[in-house]
């Protein structure tokens, strides 16, 4: 009795332990190559590190403790780096985000739902050809679309030229898109001037942005029952009315998480805009993400940029709390 | 409160033609089902009068309006589909209002007649739930409800109950129908089960691969089928049908079945009088075939040699499964039968109530 009993606890032990044991490989290389740089990069925020203590590291015989300067710096725009003020970077950087899904989530949806129309001819290929660009590198995309904004031989110009004609305007039109100061729009985001740069990067984003949702939207849209969008009908609802009353709130679980996903897409676009503006002109269309770059690259203060990553990392967090709120208070709006 | 009438009706889809000239013509009030197995054009017969087919040929009117360039919407004509096609996002009480605020209707005026309906089916606790939170039987009265805060001039059922367990399918039966007693209007109903055409319609058109077999009330057509096809439909277990051939014997005339022969009674036998060596088919209900301890005195009664092969006791009733050479049927008998199996017997057929169709054409001729 007394032999049996412990023998079972045992077994119990073993069996409650055992999946411990097989996450522990997959902790220790986590431990290895997450949790190490993490605290490590949190312990350089707090020193000066510079290029000169790469050899010897935290043991560099020079390397000052400073406190919670680096992050003061940071934050009163007190580093020698021009044009560089952090809050404005995070607001643009919020705005960038959102306003880049405020246009694709809907353009997605739209196409999808015109691209679902019964008896429609070629669907196929329409659907295969706007997801080309969702395939295609984004370091192919940037170059194109900088040519396309490049100021005396790109296509934008050119395009504008031609449609200027019409409003009695004659010979070719110069517009520098990427070194533009002069906000178009001026005052449209308080505290974050929008230049052109930002402008022409929604544009070129949109262009690889909306396919992807409406990929999503198209997959939802398969998956209303038609009898619905009858019954509504039959209730009075005009076309746009079924688009409003049942396809919108209908996508709504699907797309929502996209969006989320589309938003912290966008958030850290870094190869977007790091190879089309640089970040410029003036630091008006730079993003966390580039600027910590360029703290590292270029500049080489690595207790600087440290410390930029630890905030980031926060701000990071924040967003992730926050999308993923968003998507769990979707996830059970599952229909009938 | 409208007519409905079918002109000439035809669909197809593609080059295939689901519904050949449908003529019916439905009068205002009235409760009609239309009936037929799967795949006959019941739903494509409603959903054209809905207006979410387009008809290919012929004329729908509804009231004296023709609808066949009318929209859904303008037609005032409610749906109960056969998957309720309830709004999934909307509450019970939104689902039923959804049509009305549509129409601009007042807020108060909406109120009124949501919670009316709700209170008509026993729905006013679920209002606030959204459909998968309900029940199956729940879902099928909200469907209703749907339709009747509408006030419409028509109603559409397309198999409403289809769905739901036997008990609940009688309990909603019952509840359709005074449903439709109550609000008045022309009901157009969709089954394939004849005990729902049988129970709830005033009359029934009974469709068969697209065609318009007969439209009567139930008991015409249950008395009274025109042809092959309605006589096996309704009804339940089906009519009983032998090949045979009319024959004359002096001034009497026989159904020669081949293993057994019956003489038609003179009251009855006008319409065959000049059909020696017909080829018909022989029909009988189960209910017209007696155990010959029981059978009434007062009935043109023809004995035919058979025997048992199965009986089937239902307590109120006693179906008896009969083979006579190489026919099998059904009767049904009274429920003191001593038949049993391997029994040889001489059932009674009544030969006041028997049906004849011409083998040919199985139509029936009367
Ligand atoms: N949109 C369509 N395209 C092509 N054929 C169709 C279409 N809708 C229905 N049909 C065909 O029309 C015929 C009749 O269909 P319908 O749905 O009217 O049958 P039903 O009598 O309602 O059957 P059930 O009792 O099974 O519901 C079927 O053979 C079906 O395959
Ligand atoms: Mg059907």
């Amino acid at each position: 009795m007394e032999i049996s009993k412990s023998s079972s606890r045992k077994a119990q032990w073993q069996k409650k332990s055992l999946p411990y044991l097989y996450l522990l490989p997959a902790f220790l290389i986590m431990g290895v190559i997450t949790f190490y740089p993490l605290i490590y990069q949190v312990i350089i925020s707090f020193t000066n590190f510079e290029t000169q203590h790469l050899l010897l590291g935290l043991k560099s015989p020079e390397l000052e403790f400073i406190g919670f300067k680096n992050y003061v710096d940071i934050f009163t725009a007190a580093l020698p780096v021009e044009n560089f003020n952090f809050f404005r970077v995070l607001e643009f950087n919020f705005w960038w985000a959102l306003s880049n899904v405020m246009l694709h989530v809907p353009a997605g949806v739209l196409i999808a739902t015109l691209l679902n129309t019964e008896g429609l001819w070629m669907k196929r290929i329409y659907r295969a050809v706007y997801i080309l660009p969702v395939v295609v590198p984004p370091l192919v995309v940037a170059t194109i679309w900088t040519n396309i904004f490049d100021e005396r031989y790109g296509a934008m110009n050119q395009l504008l030229a031609n449609i200027s004609t019409y409003f009695g305007h004659v010979g070719p039109i110069y517009i520098r898109w990427f070194e533009d100061v002069k906000p178009p729009i001026p005052g449209f985001l308080p505290g974050a001037p929008l230049t052109l740069a930002y402008y022409a990067m929604m544009m070129a984003n949109f262009w690889l942005g909306w396919p992807f949702m409406s990929v999503v939207a198209t997959g939802a849209l398969q998956s209303i029952p038609k009898d619905l969008y009858e019954a509504a009908s039959i209730d009075g609802a005009t076309g746009g009315q079924q688009f409003w009353n049942i396809t919108v709130p209908l996508l709504r679980p699907a797309m929502i998480p996209a969006a989320v996903y589309g938003f912290t897409l966008s958030f850290n676009l870094f190869n977007f805009v790091f190879f089309m503006t640089g970040g410029g002109p003036a630091r008006s269309t730079e993003l966390l993400v580039t600027f910590a770059y360029n703290l590292v690259r270029n500049l080489r203060w690595y207790g600087v940029a440290a410390a930029f990553a630890v905030i980031i990392f926060a701000v990071a967090m924040v967003v992730f709390l926050i999308t993923n709120r968003i998507t769990r208070a979707t996830q059970n709006y599952s229909e009938a | 409160m409208a007519s409905v009438t079918y002109k000439n009706v035809v669909k197809k889809f593609g080059d295939q033609t689901i519904i050949k000239n449908l003529n019916i013509a439905v009068e205002d009030k009235e409760f009609l089902v239309l009936v037929g197995p799967s795949g006959c054009g019941k739903t494509t017969a409603l959903r054209l009068l809905a207006g979410l087919e387009e008809i290919t040929d012929g004329e729908i009117v509804i009231g004296d309006r023709v609808v066949n360039d009318v929209a859904p919407k303008e037609r005032d004509i409610a749906m109960v589909f056969q998957s309720y096609a309830l709004y999934p996002h909307l509450s019970v009480y939104d689902n039923m209002a959804f049509g009305l605020k549509l129409r601009k209707t007042p807020k108060d005026e909406i109120k009124r007649r949501v919670n009316e309906a709700a209170e008509v089916l026993g729905i006013t606790d679920l209002l606030q739930r959204k459909p998968r939170q309900l029940s199956g039987g729940q879902r099928q009265r909200v469907a209703v409800g749907r339709a009747i805060v509408r006030e419409p001039k028509v109603f559409l059922f397309d198999e409403p109950l289809s769905n739901l367990d036997a008990k609940l399918r009688v309990q909603m039966r019952a509840e359709i129908s005074k449903l439709h007693q109550r609000l008045q209007t022309t009901f157009i109903y969709v089954t394939h089960d004849q005990t729902e055409a049988m129970t709830m319609a005033t009359r029934i058109a009974v469709i068969n691969k697209g065609n318009l077999q007969q439209l009567d009330t139930p008991q015409n057509l249950y008395d009274h089928p025109n042809n092959l096809f309605v006589a096996g439909f309704i009804g339940s277990p089906a009519m009983n049908f032998f090949p045979a051939k009319l024959a004359k014997n002096g001034e009497k005339m026989l159904v020669d079945a081949g293993d057994f022969k019956v003489q038609i009674p003179d009251s009855h036998s006008a319409p065959y009088k000049n059909m020696d060596g017909r080829s018909v088919i022989f029909g009988i209900r189960p209910e017209n075939i007696h155990d010959p301890e029981f059978a009434p005195q007062n009935i043109n009664g023809e004995k035919v040699p058979a025997k048992v092969d199965v009986t089937e006791l239902m307590g109120n009733e006693t179906l008896v499964y009969l083979v006579s050479g190489k026919n099998t049927f059904v009767g049904r008998v009274d429920p003191r039968s001593k038949l049993r199996i391997n029994d040889s017997t001489q059932v009674v057929f009544d030969m006041d109530k028997f049906h004849i169709f011409d083998a040919g054409s199985e139509e029936a001729i009367r």
